[in-house]
């Protein structure tokens, strides 16, 4: 019995680790004086006033809201189509494909940088335009999108599909109508999750880039150089709520439960 | 279906952008180690080892290896000691809380790692959060050096990697037969008996799939230890960006890169070789 309590005081503790630098950014966003003061001095929305009045933070925003959701749209199209043939017709070759395309979440994410930074000039693409970001960012969260479509492939049965078939529905019909609403559940979560990967996605983008181009990251991991006040925990605070946003919506679309990792 | 041909051009994009975007450049990496450096631009032509050699030879580059190494080392293992009991708890629980818990292991994977340290950041710099409470406590006069040394720093990826622990140990556990630790309990076996006969082996595929997860990405961290770590915590990844972004030196930058890449694999390698016995066991 004591050494039951005692585990369950380690886990307590444990979970109070995980959550309390995330719950504090978001008390001290609301923080009415004039630094980082824990309790904070009174409730006030000023410091979301100042991020948006904030030129360098908005244009950052936008910039991070561009990429997250091109890379999320491509790479939702991309992995859909590999989670298909994955879990229908990959044959022999299945373990070393899921491998090959789980590859972009199993290599550190600084070296994947630094392997595209040299690629993107030796091919002449540079880094003057979004398109080395674009390109990192939908590489980095095809995985997401693959794996939980996948997941949702597995417990399908194909004799739905194959009597919408032999009542003549063709093939495009027939994926609008029954495959895409049975794998929806798979599709959302990976997308969704794959926008929240490429919205903090820190790594990729400071090698990747361009000249005068600025993520949201990027741009608050450069404003705590010079700056330690609560604008910054507005920042990180817009991020949570939105990542909270996303898994309320998991939650309430598909549940949680469907939700995979690796 | 004979190999797979049908289909083929539903894999073929995700083929095309792994191929040409990962592979390619990943071969690439290996070139660029072996430039000369120049000046005025990234790198020269012709090839050579120095790149190489500069490292092997120089104390500092080996230093900073070594720190980082030991790093990544403190931070498997504290992540594993914390990550078996909250992994075992979730694994096995049939709380309505279940999936609120879920939720609280995944939120530091879920927020930006830049969003993360910061959280650490004004917990403990020298005015910082915890150094006001225990001023105000009045238990010390002079503020606690609680960042800018590895201590910070270890703290912060705990935190951040917390996660990547426990999410493949949670896997690992809820697959074990729970009867296998009841008839080790009605044998005589006492609780620590059983965890380290029963549920410890068993759920080796899980720890080692934890630790492997957490050494290679705390070995390639780069967020963390400059937010953190200040001036006084170097670790490679550090020196790597900056011999790339500050320096201009790309040949330099790319094998300091494969060093770490090839230290991270030979310590993956020599620990899946040393649990061996414990997987044998398994089969």
């Amino acid at each position: 019995m004591m050494l039951r309590m005692l585990a369950l005081g380690v886990i307590g503790l444990v979970y109070v680790f995980l959550l309390t630098p995330i719950v504090l950014i978001v008390l001290m966003s609301l923080n009415a004086g004039e630094f980082l003061a824990f309790p904070p001095q009174g409730l006030s929305f000023r410091w979301y006033g100042a991020l948006f009045s904030n030129e360098g933070f908005i244009r950052a925003m936008r910039t991070s809201l561009i990429v997250a959701s091109v890379a999320t749209v491509v790479s939702t199209l991309i992995g859909t189509a590999a989670a298909l043939y994955f879990v229908r017709y990959a044959g022999p070759w299945r373990d070393r494909l899921r491998l090959l395309l789980m590859m972009p979440l199993m290599l550190p994410e600084i070296l994947t940088a630094i392997a595209l930074l040299f690629f993107l000039y030796a091919t002449g693409v540079g880094t003057r335009t979004m398109a080395g970001l674009l390109i990192g960012h939908t590489l980095i969260t095809l995985p997401y999108v693959f794996i939980n479509v996948s997941a949702s492939l597995y417990n399908f049965d194909r004799s739905i599909e194959q009597a919408a078939r032999s009542l003549g529905a063709n093939p495009w019909v027939c994926f609008r109508r029954i495959t895409l609403p049975l794998i929806k559940p798979g599709l959302i979560t990976g997308a969704l999750f794959a926008f929240i990967i490429s919205f903090d996605l820190f790594n990729l983008s400071l090698l990747l880039k361009g000249v005068g181009m600025t993520t949201l990251p990027l741009q608050l991991f450069d404003y705590l150089r010079w700056d330690f006040d609560p604008t910054a925990a507005a920042v990180s605070s817009v991020s949570i709520v939105m990542t909270l946003l996303v898994v309320l919506i998991i939650d309430r679309t598909v549940g949680l439960r469907s939700l995979r990792f690796g | 279906m004979s190999g797979g041909r049908r289909g083929i051009w539903l894999i073929a994009p995700a083929l095309v952008l792994i191929g040409v975007f990962l592979v390619l450049p990943y071969l690439n990496i290996v070139l660029m180690s072996l430039r000369p450096p120049a000046v005025g631009a990234p790198y020269g032509p012709g090839f050579t080892t120095a790149n190489f050699t500069r490292i092997f030879g120089d104390a500092y580059f080996l230093g900073v290896l070594a720190d980082t190494a030991w790093l990544g080392l403190k931070t498997t293992l504290i992540c594993a000691l914390l990550g078996y009991p909250v992994a075992f708890h979730l694994a096995r629980t049939s709380s309505r809380w279940k999936g609120l818990l879920y939720i609280f292991v995944l939120s530091p994977l879920l927020v930006g790692v830049v969003v993360r340290s910061f959280g650490w950041l004004i917990l403990l710099s020298g005015n910082g959060v915890i150094n006001q409470w225990l001023r105000g406590l009045g238990l010390i006069d002079m503020p606690l050096t609680l960042m800018n040394n590895s201590f910070g720093v270890t703290l912060a990826l705990v935190h951040v990697f917390l996660p990547f622990m426990i999410l493949p140990l949670i896997g690992a556990i809820q697959s074990i037969d729970p009867n296998l630790a009841l008839a080790a309990r009605s044998l005589g076996a006492s609780p620590v008996q059983v965890f380290r006969r029963v549920w410890l082996p068993l759920s080796w595929p899980g720890i080692q799939a934890g630790c492997i997860l957490v050494f290679v990405l705390s070995l390639s961290a780069y967020v963390t230890p400059v937010m953190l770590g200040g001036a006084q915590v170097k670790t490679m990844s550090v020196l790597v960006v900056q011999a790339l972004i500050d320096n201009f030196r790309w040949p330099a930058g790319a094998a300091l890169a494969l060093v770490l890449a090839a230290t991270g694999g030979l310590a993956v390698w020599l620990f899946v070789r040393l649990s061996r016995p414990m997987m044998r066991g398994l089969e």
